[in-house]
């Protein structure tokens, strides 16, 4: 019978303990961490030097806002970080507030200047409204219906939006009103209401569509919102009634001061609106009140800073970077130059990305996840197509771009460098991106949660859409908006599909031929006059950093929120 | 129950969102189909060429040597016509004709040799008819570095001994007097005009254009390869040379053995004494000058190109009579 030897030591006995070997690891990983970060600070200051070259103001100049704006703040900021950690956040949200709010109502009103018409905008709200409703009341009315439901839900925004082709009947229907003198002019079809709203001889004021269709709205939701929060039905009854009054004074007031009536309805309802409405919230609370004083400090300081620097004559830096460089298109003069088409641009081939790549992947996601077979010679198949997805996040952007070019150009024929065949081609760049981050995410639901959902009787679409779905939403959020930064930033693929080195007018449908930022940057990297080359691509770049950096600020917003109330 | 993260969501609810949300993404489409078919229903579908009457548009590809008068055209042109669009992207030469001017897919083609048989060919099977017009002059320019104090002239045939194929390595093997160093050659790829020109002008017709060269459609990559090698040389468009004058230095040519020196500069192509003076031209579709944006913008562009607007960007303007030649053609076509 054997004995077992009692085990006297332990593993690892022998050798000897050495942290020097552990320590040097530690250092080399602590170096390159710090040579990373370093080098890309580095060149982030070198580029925003060229941009904006505060070297080129006047000493007295940087003295000044130094002294009103800089110095105060940095106390400010040293006393939050000591002292008061509430009003440091609230601090940090009533400055950064604003500056969304603003971003949003500039995103509008380019909306509103380059993409659709007031009037196109409140008939499109309307309709959708109207679609909304009757799928509404056809739930009331009809509620055992499901089948019923769904086809609802598909035709009534179809035919409040888009109407009907062209079909005999309708043939009929128009030579017979043409034969009494109506002429539509409507190409005889059904028209949707939104055509027929847009067809009426009057309509309300563009001031009134706004508010009808933004203001209003934005601020019921912002009024259920508080009164939710609240529970006081005669709160946010007084959010939405502050706002109207606000935004109809600003109508009246408008003019006087010098602000378009469009924009300052904007202006109340991006940015005023829940500044507002954080600010009531932070006093009533009482808590971190203090934080107010950081963004009311900053308006002082740059306002006294500008009498100061306007009386004693300072000049400022030249900047390459400023209102103009925002808001005019490129030139041949370096000092005209501007990126403001290429910036709507971008933002249209975002929006066609996220119309597109989105749901479809999202939804590839959660087949492969949820649905697809992982058994047998089908799941066989799934694997290989997985494999492959992995694959085809890792093909180089210049074969995207000739595959848009192949596709979209030659074969369908659409008008080469245009808004959609750039945004086509770049969102099948970044498909296999989000479907694979949003694997990940739904992968990562813990599946005794599906299980305690199936154990209660729930169906497997009960379970993906009220279990996992919200819970892996945050991450899917996060991998699509990382994903849409590479995509904005993405210049090969088109280059590939023609988009033009310079484009001076802003597209005005997704089907116009459009500039991007990176095409745009990339075409004053080889321009002629050195200044292009060092300011405006300087500028160019900082202002692409800035639109990545607001993206993926969003992304981590959002991602927070939800898993704060998931 | 409230605590469920999504008790307030109801299949009828999420449904209507996403169905709503899809309403939405199709509209922004039809409202843009609609816009652009307004009026050309039937052009719009068979060129693509973007030349559609009522969309204004006007799409120039092609040479970067011709690149730099174009946009400036467009955006003069623009500045007097709110509404057209006229886009100017450089392509090269042979890349624009091949890729987008003989597809239908661009109006004009700016080119800097005239258009090859081959590329007629091309155009003529897809129903493209180019129509030559010669806008300006340009002085190619042959550069080398600052440093490189040893060469002032170079004739016709060192030149060819540089870029051609399996020719010399060394500027030694050129002149035994010089610097036995390296020559690292930049010019442009071989879908640029400049290369076609220099190609067939300088290097000849018996041997080949060197391959050992670093090619690339952007002239400005040149003048930063040449500023930075001591032993650098390239050759691209006078304009380009005119803007970076300071960094690299220009040689004088020297055609044959009676010829004398000459430098680069617009006079000298003028007058027909600098030896590697080339004309340039922009090719138009026949069928894109029925449309009237692009007639218009031809029209003020062959009527600028005699103006000094030309010379400031560093070409030599074409004469009046050329202008009142073009003029006079375009007059005819698309009469």
């Amino acid at each position: 019978m054997a004995t077992r030897e009692p085990e006297t030591g332990w593993h690892g006995e022998q050798s000897d303990v050495n942290h020097l070997r552990g320590r040097a690891f530690e250092a080399t990983c602590l170096a390159l961490t710090a040579f990373g970060l370093v080098s890309v600070l580095l060149l982030l200051l070198f580029v925003a030097k060229d941009a904006f070259r505060p070297l080129s103001a006047d000493t007295g100049w940087l003295a000044t806002y130094a002294a009103t704006v800089l110095v105060p703040l940095a106390a400010l900021g040293v006393y939050y970080y000591r002292l008061d950690e509430p009003a440091g956040e609230v601090a940090y949200v009533t400055s950064g507030l604003p500056v969304v709010g603003l971003l949003l109502t500039g995103g509008f009103a380019v909306l509103f200047i380059e993409l659709l018409s007031v009037l196109e905008w409140f008939a499109l709200l309307i309709s959708l409204a109207v679609a909304g409703g009757l799928i509404v009341a056809h739930g009331r009315l009809r509620s055992k219906a499901a089948l019923e439901r769904l086809a609802v839900m598909f035709l009534a925004p179809i035919l409040t939006v888009f109407g009907l082709p062209p079909t005999e009947f309708n043939w009929f229907v128009t030579d017979a009103a043409a034969a009494l003198g109506l002429d539509f002019g409507l190409y005889y079809r059904v028209i949707s209401l939104r055509e027929a709203i847009m067809l009426l001889p009057f309509v309300p004021t563009d001031w009134a569509m706004l508010l009808l269709t933004l203001v209003l709205p934005v601020a019921g939701a912002a009024g259920w919102f508080v009164g939710q929060r609240r529970d006081s039905r005669r709160d946010s009854l007084a959010v939405v009634g502050i706002t109207t009054v606000f935004a109809v004074l600003g109508v009246v007031a408008g003019p006087l001061l010098g602000i378009g009536t469009d924009i300052w309805l904007l202006l109340i309802t991006f940015a005023i609106l829940p500044l507002g409405v954080y600010v009531e919230g932070v006093v009533r609370r009482g808590e971190g009140v203090r934080g107010l004083a950081f963004p009311v400090i900053a308006v002082l300081g740059v306002a006294v800073g500008s009498v100061v620097t306007g009386v004693l004559g300072f000049a400022g830096p030249e900047s390459w970077l400023d209102w103009g460089f925002l808001t005019s298109a490129t030139s041949r003069t370096a000092a005209d130059a501007g990126i403001y088409p290429a910036m709507v641009g971008s933002v249209m081939m975002i929006i066609v990305i996220v119309l597109t790549t989105f749901p479809v992947g999202v939804g590839a996601a959660i087949y492969l996840e949820e649905y697809a077979p992982s058994t047998g010679l089908m799941g066989k198949f799934v694997t290989l197509i997985e494999i492959n997805i992995g694959n085809l996040a890792g093909v180089p952007s210049v074969v995207y771009g000739l595959l848009g070019l192949a596709l979209f150009i030659r074969i369908l024929n659409w008008p080469q460098g245009s808004v959609i065949v750039a945004g086509l081609a770049v969102g099948l760049l970044i498909l296999p991106i989000v479907i694979i981050s949003a694997q990940e995410a739904i992968r990562s639901v813990p599946d005794s949660l599906r299980q305690a959902s199936y154990g209660m009787g729930a169906t497997r679409w009960q379970t993906i859409r009220q279990v996992v779905l919200p819970e892996a939403i945050p991450g899917i959020l996060t991998g699509t908006i990382l994903a849409l930064g590479r995509a904005i930033g993405e210049t090969a693929p088109l280059l590939m599909i023609g988009a033009a080195a310079s484009v001076r007018l802003a597209p005005n449908s997704f089907f116009d031929v459009a500039s991007m930022m990176p095409r745009q940057i990339f075409t004053w990297s080889s321009e002629l006059d050195p200044a292009f080359r060092h300011g405006v691509l300087a500028a160019g770049v900082v202002t692409l950093l800035a639109v990545l950096l607001v993206m993926n600020a969003t992304a981590i917003v959002i991602r927070n929120r939800y898993q704060r109330t998931g | 129950m409230t605590d469920s993260p999504t008790g307030g969501l109801s299949r009828r609810r999420f449904l209507a969102g996403s169905g709503s949300l899809g309403a939405l993404a199709l509209a922004g489409c039809v409202q843009n189909t609609r816009r652009d078919g307004d009026g050309s229903d039937s052009s719009g579908s068979d060129g693509g060429s973007g030349s559609d009457g009522s969309s204004g548009q006007v799409i120039i590809k092609g040479s970067s040597t011709v690149f730099p008068i174009s946009d400036t055209m467009a955006e003069e042109f623009m500045s007097e016509h709110d509404g057209v669009n006229v886009t100017v992207d450089s392509t090269g030469s042979g890349g624009g004709f091949k890729n987008w001017f003989c597809p239908g897919d661009s109006d004009i083609n700016g080119a800097s040799r005239p258009i090859t048989d081959g590329e007629i060919e091309q155009c003529s099977s897809n129903n493209v008819e180019p129509v030559e017009f010669e806008i300006a002059g340009d002085a190619l320019t042959v550069a080398v570095n600052n440093d490189a104090d040893w060469v002032d002239c170079l004739t016709f045939e060192e030149l060819r001994q540089i870029w051609s194929e399996g020719g010399v390595t060394n500027w030694s093997d050129v002149r035994d007097e010089w610097p036995d160093m390296e020559i690292e050659r930049y010019g442009p790829a071989s879908t640029s005009g400049t290369f076609d020109y220099f190609n067939e002008n300088v290097v000849g017709e018996d041997t080949k254009h060197t391959t050992e060269y670093q090619p690339t459609e952007e002239d400005e990559t040149i003048v930063q390869g040449i500023r930075d090698n001591k032993g650098g040389m390239g050759y691209f468009g006078f304009a380009y040379y005119k803007s970076n004058s300071e960094a690299v230095k220009a040689v004088e040519i020297k055609n044959g053995d009676g010829g004398e020196c000459t430098p680069p500069s617009l006079a000298n192509a003028k007058d027909g004494s600098y030896p590697l003076a080339r004309p340039l031209y922009i090719y138009v579709a026949e069928s894109a000058l029925q449309d009237e944006s692009v007639y218009e913008f031809v029209k003020f562009y062959l009527e600028q190109a005699e103006t000094d607007v030309v010379q400031e960007i560093g070409y030599v303007p074409s004469s009046p009579e050329q202008r009142d030649k073009n003029l006079e053609k375009l007059a005819e076509i698309a009469g």
